[in-house]
Protein backbone atom coordinates (compact mmCIF):
# COMPACT_ATOMS: atom_id res chain seq x y z
CA UNK A 1 0.00 0.00 0.00
CA UNK A 2 3.04 2.51 0.82
CA UNK A 3 4.00 2.12 -2.87
CA UNK A 4 0.49 3.90 -4.02
CA UNK A 5 0.47 6.08 -1.01
CA UNK A 6 3.86 7.47 -1.76
CA UNK A 7 3.33 7.66 -5.86
CA UNK A 8 -0.02 9.69 -5.18
CA UNK A 9 2.07 11.82 -2.67
CA UNK A 10 4.30 12.92 -5.57
CA UNK A 11 1.68 13.48 -8.36
CA UNK A 12 -0.60 15.31 -5.82
CA UNK A 13 2.01 17.99 -4.55
CA UNK A 14 2.78 19.92 -8.11
CA UNK A 15 4.05 23.29 -6.61
CA UNK A 16 1.23 25.18 -8.61
CA UNK A 17 -1.16 23.39 -6.93
CA UNK A 18 0.32 23.73 -3.78
CA UNK A 19 1.19 27.38 -4.18
CA UNK A 20 -3.01 27.91 -4.80
CA UNK A 21 -3.69 26.24 -1.59
CA UNK A 22 -1.25 28.25 0.47
CA UNK A 23 -2.87 31.17 -1.12
CA UNK A 24 -6.67 29.74 -0.49
CA UNK A 25 -6.14 28.77 2.98
CA UNK A 26 -4.20 32.24 3.93
CA UNK A 27 -6.94 33.85 3.15
CA UNK A 28 -9.47 33.04 6.02
CA UNK A 29 -6.63 33.96 8.65
CA UNK A 30 -5.95 37.44 6.49
CA UNK A 31 -9.58 38.27 6.94
CA UNK A 32 -9.69 37.49 10.84
CA UNK A 33 -7.23 39.95 11.24
CA UNK A 34 -8.68 42.55 8.92
CA UNK A 35 -11.66 41.78 11.21
CA UNK A 36 -10.47 41.97 14.61
CA UNK A 37 -8.52 45.46 13.59
CA UNK A 38 -11.93 47.08 12.49
CA UNK A 39 -14.30 49.25 14.55
CA UNK A 40 -16.85 46.84 15.06
CA UNK A 41 -15.71 43.54 15.45
CA UNK A 42 -18.07 40.81 15.32
CA UNK A 43 -19.78 38.61 17.44
CA UNK A 44 -18.79 35.11 17.84
CA UNK A 45 -22.23 34.41 16.20
CA UNK A 46 -21.38 36.09 13.23
CA UNK A 47 -17.49 34.99 12.50
CA UNK A 48 -18.90 31.67 13.22
CA UNK A 49 -21.49 32.23 10.77
CA UNK A 50 -19.48 34.18 7.95
CA UNK A 51 -15.91 33.06 8.18
CA UNK A 52 -15.98 29.94 9.63
CA UNK A 53 -19.19 28.18 8.06
CA UNK A 54 -19.63 30.56 4.28
CA UNK A 55 -15.92 30.85 4.47
CA UNK A 56 -13.75 27.85 5.81
CA UNK A 57 -16.51 25.18 5.79
CA UNK A 58 -18.67 26.14 3.18
CA UNK A 59 -15.66 27.36 0.53
CA UNK A 60 -12.10 27.04 0.91
CA UNK A 61 -12.22 24.02 2.41
CA UNK A 62 -13.91 21.73 -0.33
CA UNK A 63 -12.42 23.85 -2.78
CA UNK A 64 -9.00 22.69 -1.67
CA UNK A 65 -10.05 19.23 -1.42
CA UNK A 66 -11.74 19.11 -4.46
CA UNK A 67 -8.53 20.09 -6.48
CA UNK A 68 -6.70 17.82 -4.48
CA UNK A 69 -8.63 14.41 -4.29
CA UNK A 70 -10.41 14.27 -7.45
CA UNK A 71 -6.79 14.39 -8.83
CA UNK A 72 -5.82 11.12 -6.65
CA UNK A 73 -7.45 9.17 -9.52
CA UNK A 74 -8.08 11.63 -12.50
CA UNK A 75 -4.82 12.46 -13.06
CA UNK A 76 -3.56 8.33 -13.33
CA UNK A 77 -7.41 7.94 -15.90
CA UNK A 78 -6.25 11.02 -17.84
CA UNK A 79 -2.67 10.22 -18.10
CA UNK A 80 -3.81 6.34 -18.69
CA UNK A 81 -0.85 5.18 -16.29
CA UNK A 82 -3.85 3.59 -14.07
CA UNK A 83 -3.46 0.45 -15.48
CA UNK A 84 -0.11 0.41 -13.58
CA UNK A 85 -1.70 -0.11 -10.25
CA UNK A 86 -5.34 -2.37 -11.38
CA UNK A 87 -3.21 -4.76 -12.95
CA UNK A 88 -1.20 -5.45 -9.99
CA UNK A 89 -2.51 -8.36 -8.07
CA UNK A 90 -4.06 -6.32 -5.09
CA UNK A 91 -7.03 -5.89 -3.42
CA UNK A 92 -9.00 -2.79 -4.88
CA UNK A 93 -9.28 -1.28 -1.36
CA UNK A 94 -5.40 -1.44 -1.37
CA UNK A 95 -5.47 0.94 -4.11
CA UNK A 96 -8.39 3.35 -3.09
CA UNK A 97 -7.12 3.77 0.97
CA UNK A 98 -4.05 5.31 -0.05
CA UNK A 99 -5.38 7.25 -3.38
CA UNK A 100 -7.50 8.61 -0.47
CA UNK A 101 -4.88 9.11 2.88
CA UNK A 102 -2.43 10.51 0.24
CA UNK A 103 -5.45 13.40 -0.94
CA UNK A 104 -6.01 13.79 2.96
CA UNK A 105 -2.56 13.85 4.03
CA UNK A 106 -1.82 16.56 1.09
CA UNK A 107 -4.66 18.75 1.84
CA UNK A 108 -5.11 18.54 5.81
CA UNK A 109 -1.98 20.54 6.02
CA UNK A 110 -3.04 23.93 4.43
CA UNK A 111 -6.22 23.27 6.28
CA UNK A 112 -5.10 22.63 10.03
CA UNK A 113 -2.78 25.57 9.23
CA UNK A 114 -5.84 27.70 8.39
CA UNK A 115 -8.46 26.82 10.52
CA UNK A 116 -5.86 26.91 13.92
CA UNK A 117 -4.62 30.40 12.64
CA UNK A 118 -8.37 31.71 11.79
CA UNK A 119 -9.88 30.81 15.14
CA UNK A 120 -6.50 31.46 17.43
CA UNK A 121 -6.35 34.84 15.99
CA UNK A 122 -10.36 35.22 16.19
CA UNK A 123 -10.80 33.85 19.53
CA UNK A 124 -7.51 35.74 20.89
CA UNK A 125 -5.74 32.98 22.11
CA UNK A 126 -8.68 30.55 23.22
CA UNK A 127 -6.82 26.90 22.51
CA UNK A 128 -9.77 25.02 23.03
CA UNK A 129 -12.06 26.82 20.21
CA UNK A 130 -9.17 26.70 17.94
CA UNK A 131 -8.56 22.82 18.69
CA UNK A 132 -12.40 22.13 18.10
CA UNK A 133 -12.24 24.14 14.85
CA UNK A 134 -9.28 22.68 13.45
CA UNK A 135 -10.59 19.07 14.33
CA UNK A 136 -13.29 19.64 12.45
CA UNK A 137 -11.89 20.84 9.44
CA UNK A 138 -9.87 17.45 9.79
CA UNK A 139 -12.91 16.11 9.33
CA UNK A 140 -14.33 17.72 7.08
CA UNK A 141 -10.66 17.36 5.08
CA UNK A 142 -11.19 13.72 5.25
CA UNK A 143 -14.83 13.67 4.48
CA UNK A 144 -14.94 15.87 1.26
CA UNK A 145 -11.73 13.69 0.38
CA UNK A 146 -13.58 10.73 0.14
CA UNK A 147 -16.47 11.93 -1.51
CA UNK A 148 -14.48 13.73 -4.08
CA UNK A 149 -11.89 11.01 -4.64
CA UNK A 150 -14.84 8.93 -5.40
CA UNK A 151 -16.03 11.74 -8.17
CA UNK A 152 -12.60 11.36 -9.37
CA UNK A 153 -12.76 7.61 -10.34
CA UNK A 154 -16.77 7.74 -11.88
CA UNK A 155 -16.43 10.78 -14.30
CA UNK A 156 -14.06 12.58 -15.81
CA UNK A 157 -15.81 16.14 -15.61
CA UNK A 158 -15.31 15.51 -11.31
CA UNK A 159 -14.07 19.36 -11.42
CA UNK A 160 -17.09 20.86 -12.81
CA UNK A 161 -19.56 18.66 -10.81
CA UNK A 162 -17.62 19.09 -7.71
CA UNK A 163 -17.84 22.72 -7.86
CA UNK A 164 -21.75 23.03 -8.63
CA UNK A 165 -22.14 20.24 -5.84
CA UNK A 166 -20.12 23.00 -3.45
CA UNK A 167 -21.90 25.83 -4.57
CA UNK A 168 -25.59 24.50 -5.10
CA UNK A 169 -25.81 21.85 -2.35
CA UNK A 170 -23.14 22.89 0.25
CA UNK A 171 -23.16 26.51 -1.05
CA UNK A 172 -26.85 27.14 -1.25
CA UNK A 173 -29.63 24.37 -0.70
CA UNK A 174 -27.77 23.57 2.96
CA UNK A 175 -27.78 26.98 4.18
CA UNK A 176 -31.37 27.93 3.03
CA UNK A 177 -33.69 24.72 3.56
CA UNK A 178 -33.08 23.32 6.82
CA UNK A 179 -33.66 19.41 6.42
CA UNK A 180 -30.85 19.49 3.66
CA UNK A 181 -28.11 20.38 6.05
CA UNK A 182 -28.52 16.43 7.15
CA UNK A 183 -27.13 15.63 3.97
CA UNK A 184 -24.22 18.52 3.92
CA UNK A 185 -20.80 17.32 4.58
CA UNK A 186 -20.15 21.19 5.61
CA UNK A 187 -23.05 20.75 8.47
CA UNK A 188 -21.46 17.93 9.82
CA UNK A 189 -18.26 19.52 10.45
CA UNK A 190 -19.96 22.89 11.96
CA UNK A 191 -21.90 20.32 14.16
CA UNK A 192 -18.70 18.46 14.85
CA UNK A 193 -17.05 21.73 15.55
CA UNK A 194 -20.33 22.62 18.07
CA UNK A 195 -19.93 19.56 20.46
CA UNK A 196 -16.23 19.77 20.57
CA UNK A 197 -16.42 23.19 22.22
CA UNK A 198 -19.80 23.71 23.31
CA UNK A 199 -18.55 26.52 25.65
CA UNK A 200 -18.06 29.13 23.04
CA UNK A 201 -20.23 27.48 19.98
CA UNK A 202 -23.61 27.55 19.86
CA UNK A 203 -25.55 24.91 19.53
CA UNK A 204 -28.37 24.41 17.46
CA UNK A 205 -31.06 21.82 17.46
CA UNK A 206 -30.84 21.18 13.74
CA UNK A 207 -27.99 18.78 13.49
CA UNK A 208 -26.26 16.97 16.88
CA UNK A 209 -23.58 16.01 17.56
CA UNK A 210 -24.10 12.39 17.84
CA UNK A 211 -26.13 12.46 14.53
CA UNK A 212 -22.79 14.36 13.23
CA UNK A 213 -20.26 11.98 14.05
CA UNK A 214 -22.87 9.00 12.95
CA UNK A 215 -23.33 10.69 9.62
CA UNK A 216 -19.52 11.45 8.94
CA UNK A 217 -18.80 7.57 9.77
CA UNK A 218 -21.49 6.79 7.17
CA UNK A 219 -20.05 9.01 4.36
CA UNK A 220 -16.78 8.01 4.72
CA UNK A 221 -16.95 4.46 4.61
CA UNK A 222 -19.89 4.85 2.09
CA UNK A 223 -17.57 6.86 -0.46
CA UNK A 224 -14.82 4.15 -0.12
CA UNK A 225 -17.34 1.50 -0.29
CA UNK A 226 -18.12 3.22 -3.88
CA UNK A 227 -14.70 3.84 -4.91
CA UNK A 228 -13.70 -0.10 -4.53
CA UNK A 229 -16.99 -0.95 -6.38
CA UNK A 230 -16.00 1.81 -8.93
CA UNK A 231 -12.55 0.42 -9.29
CA UNK A 232 -13.78 -3.27 -9.81
CA UNK A 233 -16.17 -2.38 -12.25
CA UNK A 234 -15.13 0.49 -14.64
CA UNK A 235 -13.17 -0.17 -17.65
CA UNK A 236 -9.46 1.02 -17.28
CA UNK A 237 -7.94 3.16 -19.75
CA UNK B 1 -6.65 -27.49 -28.50
CA UNK B 2 -4.85 -24.39 -30.62
CA UNK B 3 -4.17 -24.36 -33.62
CA UNK B 4 -0.56 -26.01 -33.26
CA UNK B 5 -2.31 -28.62 -30.55
CA UNK B 6 -1.02 -27.01 -27.32
CA UNK B 7 -3.08 -26.73 -24.64
CA UNK B 8 -4.71 -23.09 -24.64
CA UNK B 9 -3.54 -20.71 -21.92
CA UNK B 10 -5.72 -17.79 -22.91
CA UNK B 11 -9.48 -18.78 -24.16
CA UNK B 12 -11.10 -15.78 -26.22
CA UNK B 13 -15.08 -17.41 -26.54
CA UNK B 14 -17.36 -15.76 -28.86
CA UNK B 15 -16.36 -12.07 -27.34
CA UNK B 16 -17.77 -9.13 -28.66
CA UNK B 17 -17.41 -5.34 -27.13
CA UNK B 18 -19.60 -2.54 -28.49
CA UNK B 19 -19.29 0.83 -27.32
CA UNK B 20 -22.93 2.54 -28.25
CA UNK B 21 -24.10 1.84 -31.57
CA UNK B 22 -20.14 0.76 -32.61
CA UNK B 23 -19.12 -2.23 -32.65
CA UNK B 24 -15.23 -2.61 -31.91
CA UNK B 25 -15.30 -6.45 -31.36
CA UNK B 26 -17.91 -8.88 -33.00
CA UNK B 27 -18.13 -12.54 -31.83
CA UNK B 28 -14.45 -13.82 -31.97
CA UNK B 29 -13.06 -17.00 -30.64
CA UNK B 30 -9.45 -17.88 -30.38
CA UNK B 31 -7.01 -19.63 -28.17
CA UNK B 32 -3.44 -19.07 -27.54
CA UNK B 33 -1.26 -21.31 -26.19
CA UNK B 34 2.61 -20.81 -25.20
CA UNK B 35 4.90 -19.55 -27.59
CA UNK B 36 4.75 -15.97 -29.91
CA UNK B 37 1.44 -15.23 -31.25
CA UNK B 38 0.51 -11.95 -33.01
CA UNK B 39 -2.11 -10.04 -32.92
CA UNK B 40 -1.82 -7.97 -36.45
CA UNK B 41 -4.31 -5.94 -37.56
CA UNK B 42 -4.64 -1.96 -39.50
CA UNK B 43 -5.27 0.68 -37.02
CA UNK B 44 -8.91 1.02 -35.55
CA UNK B 45 -9.42 -2.89 -35.99
CA UNK B 46 -10.10 -3.77 -32.39
CA UNK B 47 -6.76 -5.43 -31.83
CA UNK B 48 -6.39 -3.01 -28.50
CA UNK B 49 -10.19 -2.72 -26.96
CA UNK B 50 -9.69 -7.12 -28.05
CA UNK B 51 -6.27 -7.24 -25.71
CA UNK B 52 -7.99 -4.96 -22.92
CA UNK B 53 -10.74 -7.47 -22.28
CA UNK B 54 -7.78 -10.38 -22.73
CA UNK B 55 -6.31 -8.59 -19.64
CA UNK B 56 -9.49 -7.58 -17.75
CA UNK B 57 -8.66 -3.99 -18.37
CA UNK B 58 -12.14 -3.98 -19.83
CA UNK B 59 -15.45 -5.57 -19.65
CA UNK B 60 -17.09 -7.89 -22.52
CA UNK B 61 -20.36 -7.19 -23.83
CA UNK B 62 -21.04 -10.86 -24.70
CA UNK B 63 -18.36 -14.02 -24.57
CA UNK B 64 -16.25 -14.98 -22.03
CA UNK B 65 -12.38 -14.98 -21.41
CA UNK B 66 -10.27 -16.82 -19.51
CA UNK B 67 -6.39 -17.03 -18.75
CA UNK B 68 -5.11 -20.07 -17.00
CA UNK B 69 -8.81 -21.60 -16.96
CA UNK B 70 -9.89 -18.68 -14.60
CA UNK B 71 -12.07 -15.45 -15.69
CA UNK B 72 -9.62 -12.79 -16.15
CA UNK B 73 -12.02 -9.76 -15.13
CA UNK B 74 -12.00 -9.07 -11.38
CA UNK B 75 -9.89 -11.81 -10.53
CA UNK B 76 -6.48 -9.68 -9.59
CA UNK B 77 -4.94 -12.43 -8.55
CA UNK B 78 -4.07 -13.88 -11.90
CA UNK B 79 -2.09 -10.58 -12.36
CA UNK B 80 0.76 -11.77 -10.50
CA UNK B 81 1.15 -14.42 -13.88
CA UNK B 82 0.40 -11.92 -16.33
CA UNK B 83 2.71 -9.33 -17.33
CA UNK B 84 0.53 -6.65 -19.32
CA UNK B 85 2.07 -3.64 -21.37
CA UNK B 86 -0.76 -1.33 -22.41
CA UNK B 87 -0.51 1.01 -26.07
CA UNK B 88 -0.03 4.12 -23.81
CA UNK B 89 3.35 5.33 -23.50
CA UNK B 90 2.60 7.77 -20.44
CA UNK B 91 4.75 7.06 -17.55
CA UNK B 92 5.49 8.61 -14.31
CA UNK B 93 7.93 11.12 -15.81
CA UNK B 94 8.83 12.28 -12.08
CA UNK B 95 10.26 9.00 -10.77
CA UNK B 96 13.79 7.73 -11.87
CA UNK B 97 13.30 4.75 -14.19
CA UNK B 98 14.70 2.00 -11.87
CA UNK B 99 12.05 3.68 -8.72
CA UNK B 100 9.59 2.80 -11.27
CA UNK B 101 10.23 -0.37 -12.19
CA UNK B 102 10.73 -1.34 -7.83
CA UNK B 103 7.42 -0.10 -7.55
CA UNK B 104 5.86 -2.20 -10.25
CA UNK B 105 8.17 -5.13 -8.24
CA UNK B 106 6.47 -4.50 -5.18
CA UNK B 107 2.66 -4.09 -6.43
CA UNK B 108 3.19 -7.54 -7.78
CA UNK B 109 4.66 -8.84 -4.10
CA UNK B 110 8.48 -10.00 -5.73
CA UNK B 111 10.46 -11.51 -3.28
CA UNK B 112 14.42 -10.33 -3.50
CA UNK B 113 13.11 -6.97 -5.21
CA UNK B 114 16.49 -5.51 -5.74
CA UNK B 115 17.64 -8.32 -8.28
CA UNK B 116 14.24 -8.68 -10.05
CA UNK B 117 14.90 -5.11 -11.08
CA UNK B 118 18.29 -5.59 -11.72
CA UNK B 119 17.55 -8.29 -13.98
CA UNK B 120 14.48 -6.79 -15.75
CA UNK B 121 16.37 -3.60 -16.50
CA UNK B 122 19.44 -5.83 -17.99
CA UNK B 123 16.63 -7.57 -20.09
CA UNK B 124 16.07 -4.47 -21.61
CA UNK B 125 19.50 -3.17 -21.64
CA UNK B 126 19.00 0.41 -19.68
CA UNK B 127 20.75 -0.38 -16.63
CA UNK B 128 22.97 3.33 -17.49
CA UNK B 129 19.96 5.43 -17.47
CA UNK B 130 17.74 3.85 -14.41
CA UNK B 131 18.84 6.26 -12.46
CA UNK B 132 17.28 9.07 -14.39
CA UNK B 133 14.05 10.94 -14.27
CA UNK B 134 11.87 9.09 -16.90
CA UNK B 135 10.80 12.55 -18.35
CA UNK B 136 14.39 12.82 -19.55
CA UNK B 137 14.03 9.48 -21.78
CA UNK B 138 13.16 9.25 -25.59
CA UNK B 139 10.09 7.36 -27.02
CA UNK B 140 11.86 4.21 -27.16
CA UNK B 141 13.50 4.51 -23.74
CA UNK B 142 10.56 5.26 -22.02
CA UNK B 143 9.09 1.82 -24.09
CA UNK B 144 11.61 -0.38 -23.02
CA UNK B 145 11.53 0.53 -19.90
CA UNK B 146 7.85 -0.17 -19.40
CA UNK B 147 8.80 -3.58 -20.68
CA UNK B 148 11.12 -3.89 -17.93
CA UNK B 149 8.71 -3.25 -15.07
CA UNK B 150 6.44 -5.93 -17.38
CA UNK B 151 8.98 -8.33 -16.88
CA UNK B 152 9.62 -7.46 -13.20
CA UNK B 153 7.57 -10.54 -11.41
CA UNK B 154 8.78 -12.72 -13.99
CA UNK B 155 5.14 -12.98 -15.69
CA UNK B 156 4.34 -16.80 -17.12
CA UNK B 157 2.16 -14.74 -19.85
CA UNK B 158 3.31 -11.74 -21.54
CA UNK B 159 0.31 -9.38 -23.41
CA UNK B 160 2.37 -6.64 -25.04
CA UNK B 161 0.01 -3.88 -26.93
CA UNK B 162 2.25 -2.42 -30.03
CA UNK B 163 5.83 -2.52 -27.90
CA UNK B 164 7.85 -1.56 -30.77
CA UNK B 165 6.45 1.85 -30.78
CA UNK B 166 9.14 4.35 -30.99
CA UNK B 167 12.00 2.11 -31.29
CA UNK B 168 15.06 2.13 -33.29
CA UNK B 169 16.11 -0.63 -35.58
CA UNK B 170 18.58 -1.98 -33.03
CA UNK B 171 16.30 -1.90 -30.37
CA UNK B 172 14.13 -3.95 -32.64
CA UNK B 173 16.52 -6.54 -32.91
CA UNK B 174 17.42 -6.57 -29.50
CA UNK B 175 13.59 -6.80 -28.35
CA UNK B 176 12.96 -9.83 -30.63
CA UNK B 177 15.64 -11.96 -29.36
CA UNK B 178 14.77 -11.50 -25.88
CA UNK B 179 10.91 -11.83 -27.05
CA UNK B 180 12.44 -15.35 -28.13
CA UNK B 181 13.91 -15.90 -25.76
CA UNK B 182 11.21 -15.82 -23.08
CA UNK B 183 9.41 -17.81 -25.29
CA UNK B 184 11.37 -20.69 -25.58
CA UNK B 185 11.40 -20.47 -21.65
CA UNK B 186 7.68 -21.85 -21.95
CA UNK B 187 6.33 -18.56 -21.69
CA UNK B 188 2.97 -17.32 -23.35
CA UNK B 189 3.22 -13.95 -25.64
CA UNK B 190 0.78 -12.39 -27.27
CA UNK B 191 2.48 -9.16 -29.48
CA UNK B 192 0.37 -6.81 -31.48
CA UNK B 193 1.02 -4.78 -34.13
CA UNK B 194 -0.43 -3.15 -37.45
CA UNK B 195 3.15 -3.64 -39.20
CA UNK B 196 3.37 -6.82 -40.93
CA UNK B 197 6.94 -7.68 -40.90
CA UNK B 198 7.30 -6.57 -37.44
CA UNK B 199 5.05 -9.36 -35.88
CA UNK B 200 6.16 -12.21 -38.64
CA UNK B 201 9.99 -11.77 -37.63
CA UNK B 202 8.51 -13.17 -34.18
CA UNK B 203 5.60 -14.42 -34.07
CA UNK B 204 4.91 -18.69 -34.70
CA UNK B 205 1.34 -17.83 -34.88
CA UNK B 206 -0.86 -15.00 -35.98
CA UNK B 207 -4.39 -13.55 -34.90
CA UNK B 208 -5.44 -10.97 -38.44
CA UNK B 209 -8.12 -8.83 -36.73
CA UNK B 210 -10.03 -6.76 -39.18
CA UNK B 211 -13.21 -4.58 -38.45
CA UNK B 212 -13.55 -6.41 -34.95
CA UNK B 213 -13.35 -9.69 -36.70
CA UNK B 214 -11.03 -12.53 -36.50
CA UNK B 215 -10.17 -12.56 -40.29
CA UNK B 216 -7.87 -15.24 -40.30
CA UNK B 217 -5.56 -17.62 -37.58
CA UNK B 218 -3.14 -19.81 -37.53
CA UNK B 219 0.39 -20.45 -38.32
CA UNK B 220 2.58 -17.45 -40.14
CA UNK B 221 3.45 -19.47 -43.08
CA UNK B 222 0.36 -20.51 -44.60
CA UNK B 223 -1.04 -16.87 -43.79
CA UNK B 224 1.94 -15.12 -45.62
CA UNK B 225 1.76 -17.82 -48.66
CA UNK B 226 -2.17 -16.60 -48.93
CA UNK B 227 -0.82 -13.22 -48.92
CA UNK B 228 1.68 -13.70 -51.53
CA UNK B 229 -0.41 -15.50 -53.76
CA UNK B 230 -3.25 -12.32 -53.66
CA UNK B 231 -2.47 -9.94 -56.83
CA UNK B 232 -0.66 -6.73 -56.31
CA UNK B 233 -1.07 -3.89 -58.89
CA UNK B 234 2.51 -2.69 -59.01
CA UNK B 235 3.60 0.42 -60.74
CA UNK B 236 6.83 0.77 -62.84
CA UNK B 237 8.28 3.63 -64.11
CA UNK B 238 11.37 3.50 -66.98
CA UNK B 239 12.54 4.90 -69.95
CA UNK B 240 11.75 2.07 -72.47
CA UNK B 241 7.82 1.30 -71.00
CA UNK B 242 6.64 -0.44 -74.02
CA UNK B 243 9.58 -2.42 -74.79
CA UNK B 244 9.18 -3.74 -70.81
CA UNK B 245 5.70 -4.05 -70.56
CA UNK B 246 6.09 -6.39 -73.65
CA UNK B 247 8.65 -8.45 -71.34
CA UNK B 248 6.73 -8.64 -68.35
CA UNK B 249 3.95 -9.64 -69.55
CA UNK B 250 5.34 -12.60 -70.57
CA UNK B 251 5.73 -13.86 -66.87
CA UNK B 252 3.53 -16.75 -65.72
CA UNK B 253 2.70 -14.63 -62.60
CA UNK B 254 2.09 -11.50 -64.50
CA UNK B 255 -2.21 -11.39 -65.31
CA UNK B 256 -2.24 -7.69 -66.74
CA UNK B 257 -0.29 -5.04 -68.07
CA UNK B 258 -1.34 -1.65 -68.87
CA UNK B 259 0.66 1.46 -70.00
CA UNK B 260 -0.43 4.81 -69.13
CA UNK B 261 -0.52 8.17 -71.73
CA UNK B 262 2.63 8.90 -69.57
CA UNK B 263 4.30 5.90 -70.12
CA UNK B 264 3.74 4.62 -66.75
CA UNK B 265 3.35 0.86 -66.30
CA UNK B 266 1.34 -1.13 -63.84
CA UNK B 267 1.46 -4.45 -63.45
CA UNK B 268 -1.07 -7.26 -62.09
CA UNK B 269 0.95 -9.90 -61.04
CA UNK B 270 -0.37 -12.74 -58.67
CA UNK B 271 2.89 -13.75 -57.49
CA UNK B 272 4.91 -10.47 -56.27
CA UNK B 273 7.91 -12.41 -55.18
CA UNK B 274 8.36 -13.62 -58.57
CA UNK B 275 8.05 -10.12 -60.25
CA UNK B 276 10.84 -8.68 -57.31
CA UNK B 277 13.11 -10.86 -58.99
CA UNK B 278 11.97 -11.27 -62.51
CA UNK B 279 11.56 -7.68 -63.29
CA UNK B 280 15.42 -6.40 -62.58
CA UNK B 281 16.87 -9.48 -64.15
CA UNK B 282 14.51 -8.42 -67.77
CA UNK B 283 15.71 -4.77 -67.27
CA UNK B 284 19.32 -5.46 -67.20
CA UNK B 285 18.88 -8.25 -70.22
CA UNK B 286 17.15 -5.26 -72.52
CA UNK B 287 19.39 -2.38 -71.06
CA UNK B 288 16.22 -0.64 -69.31
CA UNK B 289 16.55 1.78 -66.85
CA UNK B 290 13.98 1.52 -63.92
CA UNK B 291 13.38 4.64 -62.56
CA UNK B 292 10.51 3.57 -59.91
CA UNK B 293 9.05 0.58 -58.98
CA UNK B 294 6.07 1.05 -56.24
CA UNK B 295 3.09 -1.29 -54.48
CA UNK B 296 0.24 0.31 -55.46
CA UNK B 297 -1.99 -2.03 -52.74
CA UNK B 298 0.23 -2.95 -49.81
CA UNK B 299 -0.99 -1.02 -47.48
CA UNK B 300 -1.88 -3.54 -44.58
CA UNK B 301 -5.81 -3.18 -44.85
CA UNK B 302 -5.82 -4.19 -48.43
CA UNK B 303 -4.26 -7.35 -47.32
CA UNK B 304 -6.68 -7.75 -44.91
CA UNK B 305 -9.19 -7.15 -47.06
CA UNK B 306 -7.71 -9.64 -49.15
CA UNK B 307 -7.50 -12.11 -46.98
CA UNK B 308 -11.16 -11.34 -45.55
CA UNK B 309 -12.87 -11.63 -49.01
CA UNK B 310 -10.93 -15.18 -49.28
CA UNK B 311 -12.46 -16.18 -46.59
CA UNK B 312 -16.17 -15.54 -48.16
Amino acid sequence: MSSVFFLTLRQLSGRWRLIIMTALGGMPVLIAVTMLQSSSAPSVQEFESYVLSAMLAGAILPLIVLAIATAAFANEIEDKTLANLTLAPIPRWQIVLPKLLASICIAAPFMVASAFGTSFVAFSGDWQAALAVTAAALVGVTLYSSAFTWLGLETTRAMGYGLLYIVLWEGFFARYIAGVRFFSIRYYSIGLMRGFDARRFVTTDDLSFLFAIVASIVVLVGFILLSIRRLRHMDVP
Amino acid sequence: MTVNGAEPVITVDRVSRWFGSVVAVSDVTFDIAPGITGMLGPNGAGKTTLLRMMTGLADVSSGTVTVCGQPVRRNPPLYRRMGVMSEHETVYGFLKGRDFVKMMGRLRGVEDLDAAVDRAIGFVDLADASKRAMRTYSRGMRQRMRLAATLVHDPEILILDEPLNGADPRQRVHFQSLLEKLAAEGRTIVLSSHILEEVEQVADTVLLIVNGKLAASGDFRAIRVALDERPYHVLVVSDSPRELAAAVVKLDSVEAVNVDPDGRIVVLSRNVRDLQVELPRIAKAASISLRRVEPLDDSLESVFGYLVERQR
